[in-house]
């Protein structure tokens, strides 16, 4: 492993980024919808639930999204075909987006923060959460990405995870009763734990949180390694 | 680091014949021979020798300008060239704010062989490297190969067609169907058993017959753009038409003297008439571009020069 290439990389795409209009679009969207929400306030603030829905909106297009659609550009137009001698440059390359990525997403975040007047509400172990929650997406975009042969394809991928894993808290509003076996599951799913904990204040959420992270992570390890087989 | 063998004997495919083949350190060869073979000997030295074949398979940042590109695969491959050095080497200076998406052909082409000088390869195999490009970036590839044998790197090159073989490198070999042939001490050979044969030779000749099938086609020696040995046959070239003739260069070259042929190259007879330009690539390599719809160009020897430039009363 060499910093100076995953630097190589973090420049590129960097670069890339800004002439991009696919990637460049992803952060505005969640951006002008928590203007949108911001506005729905009554007076004292933004209920923890939309924040999440927002934190959720952002992870999954701009962590998971941005990640996907950087992997499968270089899938579909072969860029990474010479530059790939070892499993150790996919690793740089991985590690060089991912860094992308991060930035991406912090910034979009604080922003939106910023405008849904939220940044109060946010303590220690909610940044904790925040945090172990962006590796989950981070990870799920990476096992997508890595296989993942066109970009048009990455939709195909995305819409569930922004479903399933984006909007969970949201699903109780489709009118399932409180009892429905949905709604336990959707509880023990990453977001709805820490919007719970926001009102707990108890820590087990994150250890639920950092499961479903590890589960991500190992599937984007099995990824890895089947990608790898594949070239060898 | 030793030389390169290339060692086909056990054959697991229909196309590429068994064959054998040492390429020497610091050295470059070219082997020239019909699609089919080549795509099955890209195929077989990627699989079984690991090693990253230059083709137009790999593709480039297109949305970043031609500098960018560069800059990037000059941290990835960590090449210690500064840009500004290879943005000339390679001539791009002149396209290096442009997005790639908006350079030519041949432009493009010329980033290619800055990223793979940079990756810095063992063993350099290109694959029809300057099948489509201009004399410019022609020339960019000549300079490059130059420089990779100056850093003790190996090049090969896999060509269609013989003039590119013979133009790009010392060594050539044709690879057909019935094995591996070295171009040039072919012609030698030939040479000296066409010494014995004593052939009837018909006075004031003006008619140069080749077969097609079973047909025979009398050509006007004008008609000619040059005549090209292969593998112990003589070809006419007409327009990129080719004709089998049965008579040898050397049979052949003493008939056409005097309508104005000139024995070039070791393998190949041009009608001087129709030479448009005498191109000169760098390191003392010379082509002449025949004035043809193809616009053919045809290897002209270091020692047959000055007697062109004497013919053309050049100097």
């Amino acid at each position: 492993m060499n910093a100076a290439r995953v630097m190589a990389i973090f420049e590129k795409d960097l670069k890339e980024f800004t002439k991009n209009t696919t990637i460049l679009f992803t952060p505005f969207i969640t951006i002008i919808l928590a203007i949108i929400y911001s506005r729905m306030e009554t007076g004292d603030g933004l209920p923890l639930i939309v924040v999440y829905a927002i934190v959720g909106i952002t992870y999954a297009s701009v962590t998971s999204g941005v990640m996907m659609i950087l992997m499968a550009e270089e899938n579909e137009k072969k860029t990474l075909r010479g530059l790939i001698m070892s499993p150790a440059s996919y690793v740089e390359i991985l590690l060089g987006k991912s860094l992308v990525t991060a930035l991406m997403t912090f910034i979009t975040l604080i922003i939106s923060f910023i405008i849904m007047e939220s940044t109060n509400m946010i303590d220690i172990q909610q940044i904790i959460g925040l945090l172990v929650l962006f590796f989950f997406f981070l990870f799920l975009g990476i096992a997508v990405g890595l296989f993942v042969k066109s970009v048009g394809m990455t939709t195909v991928y995305l819409m569930p995870i922004m479903f399933i894993f984006g909007f969970t808290s949201m699903i109780e509003f489709l009118g399932f009763s409180p009892d429905s076996i949905v709604i336990k599951i959707t509880d023990y799913m990453p977001i709805p734990q820490l919007v719970a904990m926001g009102e707990t204040e108890s820590w087990s959420a994150i250890g639920i949180v950092l499961i479903w992270t590890i589960v991500a992570g190992l599937l984007a390890f099995v990824c890895f390694q089947k990608v790898k087989k594949d070239r060898a | 680091m030793s030389s390169l063998i290339i060692d086909y004997v056990e054959r697991t495919s229909d196309v590429l014949p068994s064959f054998s083949v040492e390429i020497e350190k610091h050295t470059s060869t070219a082997i020239y021979s019909d699609v089919d073979i080549q795509i099955s000997l890209m195929d077989f030295l990627s699989r079984e020798k690991d090693i990253h074949v230059f083709d137009f398979e790999e593709a480039l940042y297109e949305r970043l300008t031609v500098q960018e590109n560069i800059h990037f695969f000059r941290k990835w491959f960590q090449c210690s060239i500064p840009i500004s050095e290879l943005l000339v080497k390679f001539d791009l200076q002149q396209c290096a704010g442009m997005s790639v998406s908006k350079c030519s052909p041949s432009e493009m082409q010329r980033i290619y062989y800055a990223k793979y000088y940079m990756s810095n390869a063992r063993w350099n195999v290109f694959y029809d490297p300057i099948s489509s490009v201009n004399v410019q970036t022609m020339n960019v590839f000549i300079q490059l190969i130059e420089r990779i044998l100056e850093e003790k790197r190996s090049v090969l090159i896999l060509v269609a067609s013989a003039e590119h073989a013979l133009l790009l490198t010392d060594i050539a070999y044709r690879l057909g169907t019935d094995g591996l042939h070295q171009l040039e001490t072919e012609s030698e050979e030939r040479e000296a058993e066409s010494a014995t044969i004593t052939s009837p030779v018909v006075e004031k000749l003006f008619k140069i017959p080749a077969k097609i099938d079973d047909k025979v086609i009398l050509f006007d020696p004008t008609e000619i753009d040059y005549i090209e040995s292969q593998s112990g046959k003589s070809y006419i070239y007409i327009n990129k038409d080719a004709f089998a003739l049965d008579l040898t260069l050397t049979e052949i070259e003493k008939k056409l003297e005097l309508y104005g042929f000139y024995r070039c190259h070791r393998s190949y007879i041009v009608n001087l008439q129709k030479v448009r330009e005498i191109i000169t690539w760098s390191k003392n390599t010379y082509s002449l571009r025949i004035n043809n719809k193809a616009q053919s160009t045809i290897p002209l020897s270091r020692t047959k020069l000055h007697v062109i430039q004497e013919i053309f009363k050049l100097k």
